[in-house]
């Protein structure tokens, strides 16, 4: 008999215990019986290791590596920010980043829009409280903290019931508030993660989670610390804000949707653990690039780096390109201006955006193209991130990270993190043969062209309509 | 095999059948309890859709029951026994005839039953409201794997620079017949909201009319009822229904939100 035989064989001779087996089977997958999933690690960004051939060649160094991050960052599965002693004396925790910025000044819509969004998401458990059927409060689904700080704050219900005071006020007071102002930990919004981004974004945000790879563009890889889609000059790292935009608007036309359905509070959780795991990624990568093999990893090192990319992030609210004053008026001649500075060439004094985005507009330019150095074929231009990128067909009216003209002046102004599109604001222009730099006015000129061509006249409009229609 | 042990696997087959006719009608019964069943409708046309879905839930019912009753009582006394012999028999016509010309029947029913529904939803734009198939009140567009309205300028202009966009929420006032343009940039999607009793497919180069009535203030859920490709599960959108006032005013400051520098 051959093994293949086996189980065929013993199926026919015991019939009934291959059946209830299999009824056994069923019932506990129909109860929800799931195999143990593996916790997720971090991995080393390979790539950025083997570049250095000191560290490459160091396997100990390697672990020591791992160890560093591990000790700044901890684990997917508990990850923190290790607090440096000048931080506690300036009263900066970047365990609590969003949050306390969302509780500080200046920030009062977004902390009520937090508030209003977690009474939406809670609406049961806060009506048990207000009935008082305490036992009727359910654990919230993916927010393990605030379970367990509900359980915490019952056992502490007083014996007086739960209009007994209890710290500030009354403990249902202090019930009320645990579900209204609740904000995620670090550790739930990395569980949370990994149930909503991980399988795009990676586990170390790396861009290469297993559904990455049937997606164009690609998914963002964070470690290199640059964000494409910021209001800020100096090509700075994202504020809290620009990402949180991004997850609430999406990256319009990729697989990025949109995360609304999410309470707020979920999506600021996880702009702190994205926050975390830019952070992260760029220190290794500065420690892995600065590092040689006669010094090893210096505490010093692992340190300033830490210190350096940490600051970066926090200086970036100050980068903010602000206009002060209304949008001016949209003339033709405005429009017609921003027309000559975007079909002039760079060599001959303009703006040069019609080198990539083609004399229609249409993202076709001479320069969105190039020549691969290796295949020697024709291919579309790659970004930093080494992927190959379309460049904006601008009669779509698709603009990402925001249409408004304010956004447009900001993506003109500051140019894209990561992309060949430049910094426009002091770029070196020629007008009537006189050389000058590039200022606000001409960058809303370019503003106003730009929005011309991802529109029409009504009647244009409506006799397209009409077209569609008769087909 | 004893006489016992047979009336027992008899017994024992029958009751399990019979338990498919009893678990489905009394899930139906228990659904609404478990809040399984349809939720209460608040569009205009929700009510002809309902009663188009119980007509038909009414005959399938009837006729799911019958046969099944026939079934199990066939199983209980046709149940083979050791010394009988099959029996052939060649059928009935008469019978026959009865069971296609019911069917074809009920089926005649239903057909004309629904025409009034169908023209309601799909046909009949309204032409008299504030929103025309010719002046809609928005776009929807469908892409991988978001839903986007677009709300036309000041003048009524879609092909403006100054178009209001609103990703995942959909904005719509109350009490007024919805005219929308549905539009896909990629793949089949469909729109679909259950509380509006409304679906409608969105192909790619085609500009789909659509039309709801909200009856109700409030805040429901849109999905994509179309597989769009990998992210199909996380396509979803929120429809908010405003009254008139409220609309009118959020319009009106989503359009001023584009002047912002902030």
């Amino acid at each position: 008999m051959r093994l293949s035989q086996l189980p065929g064989m013993i199926v026919r001779r015991h019939r009934r215990a291959a059946l209830l087996a299999a009824l056994a089977l069923s019932f506990t997958s129909a109860c929800g019986f799931q195999p143990p999933t593996p916790a997720l690690t971090y991995s080393l960004n390979t790539p950025v290791i083997e570049k250095n051939a000191d560290l490459a060649a160091d396997p100990g160094a390697q672990s020591q590596l791992v160890g560093a991050l591990e000790f700044l960052f901890g684990t997917p599965s508990g990850p923190r920010f290790l607090t440096m002693p000048e931080w506690v004396d300036e009263g900066f925790d970047p365990n609590f980043w969003g949050e306390d910025a969302l509780k500080a000044e200046g920030h009062e819509a977004e902390w009520n829009a937090l508030v209003a969004s977690n009474r939406q998401r809670f609406h049961e458990q806060l009506d048990a409280i207000a009935r008082g059927d305490l036992a009727a409060v359910k654990q919230p689904r993916y927010s393990d903290d605030l379970g367990r700080w509900w359980e915490e704050l019952l056992a502490a219900l007083p014996e007086g019931g739960p209009d007994s005071p209890y710290e500030d006020g009354t403990w249902r007071e202090a019930a009320v508030k645990l579900f209204e102002e609740y904000y995620p930990s670090l550790a739930t919004s990395a569980a949370f993660y990994h149930l909503q981004c991980y399988h795009c974004h990676g586990a170390e945000g790396g861009g290469n989670g297993s559904t990455s790879q049937f997606l164009e563009p690609r998914p963002r890889d964070y470690r290199p610390g640059k964000f494409k889609f910021t209001a800020l000059k100096e090509k700075a790292r994202p504020r809290h804000e620009d990402l949180f935009r991004t997850l609430a608007e999406g990256v319009y036309t990729t697989a990025m949707p949109s995360f609304r359905r999410f309470s707020d509070a979920q999506l600021h959780g996880l702009v702190d653990y994205v926050r975390l795991l830019a952070i992260r990624g760029e220190v290794e990568i500065l420690l892995a690039d600065s590092f040689a093999a006669d010094e090893g990893l210096t505490f010093d090192a692992v340190k300033e780096n830490y210190e350096f990319v940490v600051g970066r992030w926090r200086e970036a609210p100050d980068k903010l390109i602000v206009y002060e004053g209304e949008i001016p008026a949209e003339t033709p001649e405005r429009i017609a201006h921003g027309r000559a500075l975007f079909m002039t060439p760079g060599e001959q004094g303009g703006a040069n955006c019609v080198s990539c985005h083609g004399s229609t507009g249409r993202g076709d330019g001479a320069s969105a193209f190039e020549v691969d150095p290796v295949t020697q074929k024709r291919r579309r231009v790659k970004d930093d991130w080494g992927n190959e990128i379309s460049i904006r067909d601008l009669t779509r009216g698709v603009f990402r990270f925001g249409r408004r003209p304010i956004d447009l002046y900001r993506r003109i102004y500051a140019g894209i993190n990561g992309t060949p599109m430049p910094e426009h604001i002091g770029m070196a222009i020629t007008e009537n043969g006189a050389q000058r730099t590039m200022n606000e006015d001409d960058i809303w000129d370019l503003v106003f062209f730009v929005r011309s061509m991802s529109s029409h006249a009504p009647e244009v409009a409506q006799a397209e309509h009409g077209e569609h229609q008769a087909q | 095999m004893s006489s016992f042990k047979h009336t027992l696997t008899r017994l024992t087959i029958t009751l399990l059948l019979l338990a498919v006719p009893v678990l489905g009608v009394w899930t139906w019964l228990e659904a609404d309890r478990w809040h399984l069943w349809f939720p209460p409708y608040v569009s205009s046309y929700g009510k002809s859709i309902d009663r188009l879905f119980y007509v038909i839930l009414w005959m399938v019912t009837v006729t799911f029951v019958l046969t099944e009753g026939l079934l199990v009582w066939f199983v209980f006394r046709y149940s083979k026994k050791s010394d009988e012999k099959a029996v052939y028999t060649h059928g009935n016509h008469t019978l026959e005839m009865v069971w296609t010309a019911i069917p074809a029947l009920l089926l005649v029913v239903v057909a004309f039953s629904q025409m009034g529904a169908w023209a309601t939803v799909k046909m009949n734009f309204p032409e008299d409201g504030p929103y025309t198939v010719q002046h809609p009140l928005m776009e929807v567009y469908a892409s991988q794997f978001d839903w986007r309205a677009r709300y036309p300028d000041a003048q009524g202009n879609f092909e403006s620079a100054d178009v209001v966009e609103t990703p995942y929420e959909i904005t719509v006032p109350e009490d007024v017949p919805v005219v929308f343009r549905l539009k896909s940039r990629d793949v089949l999607h469909s729109f679909f909201v259950p509380k509006f009793r409304l679906k409608q497919d969105a192909v790619p180069g085609m500009n789909i009319p659509v039309w709801f009535e909200a009856q109700e203030a409030g805040s429901y859920d849109l999905i994509c009822a179309e597989l769009c490709g990998w992210g199909h599960y996380k396509m979803a959108g929120r429809i908010h229904v405003l009254p008139q006032a409220e609309f009118d005013q959020w319009l009106a400051e989503q359009r001023a939100a584009l002047k912002s520098t902030q």
